[in-house]
C-alpha cells in the first residue's frame, strides 16, 4: 500500500516536470517514459560503478537534462504534430534499445539494485533507511517543491515567455525571445525531473526493468499532465486520477462485473484515456486555465523627462541600410536590388501595390529571411544573415501584419516581455526562482521601461486590462508597443494602421512622431496614403520588387512612374497586362 | 552476406515494404487531407487482421489454412474492418479536435488529437487483448499463393529461395497501390481530396463537403491498412501489441517518401522494408536492430530531412 503510494506520487512528480513542456511550453512530449528510464536504469548501473546513490540520482539527472535538451533543440522548430510524432518514435526507440541490449536493460528481468536502500551522510554520520513511508515523504515533499518552483517561475520572467512561447511563438522571436533555447531548457528541465522520478522508482521498487518504463507509460503521463497540467490547483489532484485511480478503480470494477479483472482493467482504463482529451475543454472551463495574477501594476509618477530623445547626438544619421538587396522565397525572386536607408528621427514609408515585396523587404531587414544577395548595414556593422534575435539585441525591432495576441497577458506583462526580449538577463529565470538580490533591480528597471512605453503609445491607461477588451485599434497599437517595448532604435511596421478607425488613425499618427522625435528610425509599410503623407519624411515606392522611386513625399508623389503604378495613370506606350 | 542471401533478403524486404507502402500511403492521404498525424494507424492494421480473423473462424487464430469461400469472405473482411475501425478513430479521437473549416494554420487542437489517437490504438489493443489473450498468434493465409508451385518456394540464382507468397505478396501490394494512386488522381473524388489538401478554406468555400471527403480519406486508409495486414501477417506471427511500432515504421515510410506525395509513400515502404530485410540478414547487426534502425531512421528524418519536408513540418515562421 506504502509502496503503492510512493510510486504513485514518484510518477505524480514526473507528470509536474512533464507538465512543464505540455502544459506551459505547448509541446505535445511523448517521451517521458524514456526519461524516466534514464533515470531508472542510469541509477542502478551508476551505483554497480561505484557511485554513491545521491551521486547516482544527480548524474543520472544530468544525463537525462543533457538527453532532454539535446531532443528539445532537435525538435524545437517542428509543428505540434511533428513534435508529438518524433518524441513517440524516441519513447519506442529507446524501449527497443532496452530490448534489443539486454546488458544495458538486464532483460525481462530488468536490473536489480546492489546496494540495500539506505542512504549515509559520511558528513552528519547520520543513516536514513528509506522505508516505503520514507518514499512517501520524499516522493511528496518532491511533488510540492516541484509545484512550488513552477508556480514561483510562472510569475516571473520564465512566465512571461512561457505563455508566448506556447501561443505566438513567431511574435516571442521578434520580441527577441530565444524560441528555441527555451523550449530546449524546458524540455532538459522536464526530462531532468523525469530522471530524478525515475531513480526514486528504481531504489522503491529496487530493480529497474524495461517494461515499467514502456511507452505506455509516456502515454499515461502525457494524458495525465494533459488534463492536470492546465490547473495549478487541480492540476496534480487530476493527474493523480489519471494515474493512480482510474487503472485500479477501472480493475475493481470490471471484477465486480464478474468480467477478468486486469484485461477489461485495461479496456476501462483505455476509455477512459480516449474519453480524457474530450473532458478537458470542459474542465479547463471549470476549473481555469493558467489563471493570470490580477495584481494590477501600480503606475509610477509621471515622470515627463522620461519620454525625452535619448539619442538626441545622432538625429538624422543613418541607422539602418539595405544595398542591392535581393531576396527570394524559395525558387521564386521576391526583391531584386533594393536600396533603402533609414534615418533616426524620421519616419520612412514604405509604399507600393500588393505583391510588390514590402512585408518580405521587412522581414529580410528585421532577419527574419535570409537575403540572397546585397547588404544590409546596421549604422557601419554588416548585419547580413544575423538572426532576428540578434537583430532585436542590436535594436531592430518588427511588427506584423497581422494582429497577434497574447490573450492571457495584460498589455502591461506584454510590454515587459518585450523589455526582457530586447534586453535579456543571463540566466533570469533561475535568478528569479532563487530570489536574486540583482533581479529587482533589473525588474524595476523593466517595471520603467514597460511604463515608458506604455506612455509613448498611449496605452498607459489600458496597462492592466484583458488585451480581448482591447479594441481593435488599440490592438495594433499594442503591437508597436511591445516593439518599442525591446528599447527599439529602429522599427519595422508593418501596416499598424490595418482596422484602424478615423480617431484611432491620428492617435497612430501621434504615436509615430512621438517615436520619431524621440530619436527612432521607422520603417513604416502602409497602405494609408493619407496617414503616409501625414507622418512620413521620406518615402520609398516598391513595384514587383524593385525600387520605382524614393524621396519627400511631394516628389514621389509627383513621379510619373509611382503615378502609373499607383493611380492607374496609363500610358498606352509602356502598359500592358 | 553472399549473392543469393543479399537477393533474397531484398525479395522479402520488399514484400514486407509494399505492405509498409500501403500503410504508409494511407498515413500520407490522411495527413495531407488533415495536418493530423493518425497515431492509431498501426493498430489498424493488427486490429483489421484479428477482427476478421475472429469473425470468420469464430476462434483464435490456428494455423490450419482455411478453404476457398473462408479465405474469400477473410480477405473482404479484414479490409472492411480495417476500414471501419479508422472511421471509429476518426469520429471518437480526430474530429472532435480538428479545426473549423478554414482555421487549419492553427492546427486546431494537436494536444487533443494526439492523446486522442493514441489513446483510441490503446483501446484497440486492450479490446483484441480481451480475447487473444496469447503474445502472439499465427494468422491462416487467405491468399493461398503457397499452392501455385509444389513446394511452395522458387530456386533464386546464387542459391537462396524465395516464397511464391512473397512474389504475390509484392505484385499485390504494388498493384493495388498504383491503382489506389492512380484512382486519386484520375477520379473525381480523388481531385476533390487534393483541392482539400492544397487548401481546405478554398474547397470549402467551392462547396466540397470537406468533412465527409476527410471521413473518405480514413476509411480509405484504414482499408488500405488492413489489406497490408492481410498481406504480411501470415509471413510470422502477429501480437496484439506489434501495431505500434508497425505503425511508426509505416510513418518512417511516410516520411522517406516526403509526405508530400501518395505515390512517395508506396515508394518510401518499399525502400524502409528493403533496409529492415537487409539489417535482419546482416551478421553485423541482426535481427536486434530490426526495430531500432527503423525508428532511428524515423528520428532521423524528422530532424534532419530535407527542405520540402521540413517545410512541411515546420512552425511557420510567421
Amino acid at each position: 500500500m506504502m509502496v503503492e503510494l510512493a510510486h504513485h506520487l514518484y510518477l505524480l512528480v514526473a507528470v509536474l516536470g512533464l507538465a512543464l513542456s505540455v502544459s506551459y511550453g505547448g509541446q505535445p512530449v511523448l517521451c517521458q517514459g524514456a526519461f524516466l528510464a534514464v533515470g531508472g536504469f542510469g541509477v542502478a548501473h551508476l551505483e554497480r560503478a561505484g557511485l554513491p546513490l545521491a551521486g547516482a540520482v544527480l548524474v543520472g539527472a544530468v544525463l537525462a537534462a543533457c538527453a532532454g535538451y539535446l531532443v528539445g533543440l532537435l525538435t524545437a522548430r517542428l509543428r505540434g504534430a511533428a513534435v508529438a510524432l518524433s518524441t513517440w518514435a524516441f519513447a519506442w526507440l529507446v524501449y527497443a534499445v532496452l530490448d534489443a541490449f539486454p546488458t544495458v536493460s538486464g532483460g525481462s528481468q530488468g536490473l536489480v539494485r546492489p546496494s540495500p536502500a539506505r542512504l549515509h551522510s559520511p558528513v552528519f554520520d547520520v543513516t536514513v533507511t528509506l522505508t516505503p513511508l520514507a518514499h512517501v515523504v520524499v516522493a511528496g515533499s518532491m511533488c510540492l517543491l516541484t509545484l512550488a518552483m513552477v508556480a514561483r517561475l510562472t510569475r516571473g520572467p520564465a512566465g512571461l515567455e512561457w505563455a508566448a512561447l506556447r501561443e505566438a511563438p513567431a511574435l516571442a522571436t521578434s520580441l527577441g525571445v530565444p524560441v528555441l533555447r527555451r523550449r530546449a531548457a524546458l524540455f532538459a528541465t522536464t526530462a531532468a525531473v523525469a530522471a530524478v522520478s525515475g531513480a526514486g522508482i528504481t531504489v522503491l521498487l529496487g530493480v529497474a526493468a524495461p517494461s515499467d518504463v514502456s511507452p505506455l507509460l509516456s502515454l499515461q503521463l502525457f494524458v495525465a499532465a494533459l488534463i492536470g497540467g492546465t490547473a495549478r490547483l487541480w492540476g496534480p489532484v487530476l493527474g493523480l486520477l489519471v494515474i493512480a485511480v482510474i487503472p485500479p478503480l477501472a480493475d475493481g470494477l470490471a471484477g465486480a462485473a464478474g468480467l477478468p479483472a486486469e484485461a477489461s482493467g485495461g479496456v476501462l482504463t483505455a476509455v477512459a484515456l480516449v474519453a480524457v482529451p474530450l473532458l478537458r475543454g470542459p474542465v479547463e472551463r471549470f476549473a481555469g486555465r493558467w489563471p493570470e495574477r490580477t495584481r494590477r501594476p501600480g503606475e509610477p509618477v509621471e515622470d515627463t523627462e522620461d519620454l525625452a530623445p535619448r539619442t538626441a547626438a545622432s538625429r538624422e544619421a543613418v541607422v539602418l541600410t539595405a544595398r542591392g538587396l535581393d531576396v527570394g522565397i524559395g525558387e521564386t525572386d521576391i526583391l531584386t536590388g533594393v536600396d533603402l536607408e533609414v534615418r533616426a528621427g524620421q519616419v520612412h514609408a514604405l509604399i507600393g501595390p500588393n505583391g510588390s515585396g514590402k512585408t518580405t523587404a521587412l522581414r529580410a531587414l528585421a532577419g527574419a529571411l535570409r537575403p540572397k544577395g546585397g547588404r544590409i548595414l546596421l549604422e557601419e556593422t554588416d548585419v547580413t544573415g544575423a538572426g532576428q534575435l540578434e537583430m532585436v539585441r542590436r535594436g531592430v525591432t518588427r511588427t506584423f501584419q497581422r494582429t497577434v495576441g497574447l490573450e492571457r497577458l495584460s498589455p502591461y506583462r506584454q510590454l515587459l516581455l518585450g523589455v526582457r526580449g530586447g534586453s535579456p538577463v543571463p540566466f533570469a529565470a533561475v535568478r528569479h526562482l532563487f530570489a536574486s538580490e540583482s533581479m529587482r533591480d533589473h525588474a524595476a528597471a523593466a517595471d520603467r521601461e514597460a511604463w515608458r512605453a506604455l506612455r509613448l503609445t498611449e496605452l498607459a491607461g489600458r496597462a492592466s486590462d484583458r488585451p480581448g477588451d482591447l479594441g481593435a485599434g488599440e490592438q495594433r497599437l499594442l503591437q508597436v508597443a511591445r516593439a518599442v517595448a525591446t528599447g527599439a532604435r529602429v522599427l519595422l511596421l508593418d501596416e499598424p494602421a490595418v482596422g484602424m478607425t478615423g480617431p484611432e488613425r491620428v492617435v497612430l499618427a501621434r504615436v509615430l512622431r512621438r517615436l520619431a522625435a524621440g530619436g527612432a528610425a521607422i520603417l513604416l509599410v502602409e497602405h494609408d496614403l493619407a496617414l503616409v503623407h501625414g507622418v512620413a519624411d521620406r518615402i520609398t515606392v516598391l513595384d514587383r520588387g524593385r525600387v520605382l522611386a524614393t524621396g519627400t513625399p511631394e516628389s514621389t508623389a509627383a513621379d510619373p512612374a509611382v503615378r502609373r503604378v499607383y493611380l492607374g495613370d496609363t500610358d498606352p506606350s509602356s502598359a500592358r497586362g | 552476406m553472399s549473392g543469393g542471401v543479399a537477393l533474397q533478403a531484398i525479395l522479402s524486404g520488399l514484400a514486407l515494404g509494399a505492405a509498409y507502402g500501403l500503410i504508409a500511403m494511407g498515413f500520407t492521404l490522411v495527413y495531407r487531407l488533415t495536418r493530423v498525424i493518425a497515431f492509431a494507424h498501426g493498430d489498424l492494421v493488427v486490429g483489421g487482421v484479428f477482427v476478421g480473423v475472429l469473425a470468420v473462424l469464430g476462434t483464435t487464430p490456428v494455423a490450419a489454412a482455411p478453404g476457398l469461400a473462408r479465405s474469400a469472405g477473410l480477405a473482404v473482411l479484414v479490409v472492411a474492418a480495417g476500414a471501419a475501425l479508422s472511421a471509429g478513430v476518426y469520429f471518437i479521437a480526430v474530429r472532435p479536435f480538428l479545426p473549423g473549416a478554414g482555421h487549419r494554420s492553427t492546427g486546431g487542437d494537436v494536444l487533443g488529437w494526439v492523446a486522442g489517437g493514441l489513446a483510441a490504438g490503446l483501446l484497440i489493443r486492450e479490446v483484441l487483448g480481451l480475447v487473444l489473450t496469447q503474445d502472439a498468434y499465427a494468422v491462416p493465409d487467405p491468399l493461398r499463393l503457397g499452392r501455385l508451385t509444389p513446394s511452395g518456394v522458387l530456386q533464386l540464382p546464387g542459391g537462396g529461395t524465395v516464397a511464391v507468397r512473397t512474389l504475390g505478396v509484392i505484385g499485390i501490394g504494388l498493384a493495388v497501390g498504383i491503382l489506389v494512386e492512380r484512382l486519386l488522381v484520375l477520379t473525381p473524388v480523388g481531385t476533390a481530396m487534393t483541392a482539400v489538401s492544397d487548401d481546405p478554406t478554398a474547397a470549402a468555400l467551392l462547396g466540397l463537403p470537406v468533412r465527409r471527403l476527410v471521413l473518405v480519406a480514413f476509411v480509405v486508409a484504414g482499408a488500405l491498412a488492413g489489406l497490408a495486414g492481410l498481406l504480411i501477417a501470415p509471413d510470422r506471427s502477429l501480437g496484439v501489441d506489434d501495431g505500434v511500432v508497425l505503425g511508426l515504421k509505416a510513418m518512417a515510410a511516410a516520411l522517406l517518401g516526403g509526405l508530400g506525395s501518395v505515390r512517395g509513400a508506396l515508394a518510401g515502404g518499399l525502400a524502409l522494408g528493403v533496409i529492415e530485410s537487409l539489417i535482419v540478414a546482416s551478421d553485423v547487426l541482426g535481427p536486434r536492430f530490426a526495430d531500432v534502425v527503423p525508428l532511428a531512421i524515423l528520428l532521423i528524418v524528422l530532424a534532419l530531412g530535407r527542405q520540402g519536408l521540413r517545410s512541411s513540418l515546420r512552425e511557420d515562421p510567421e
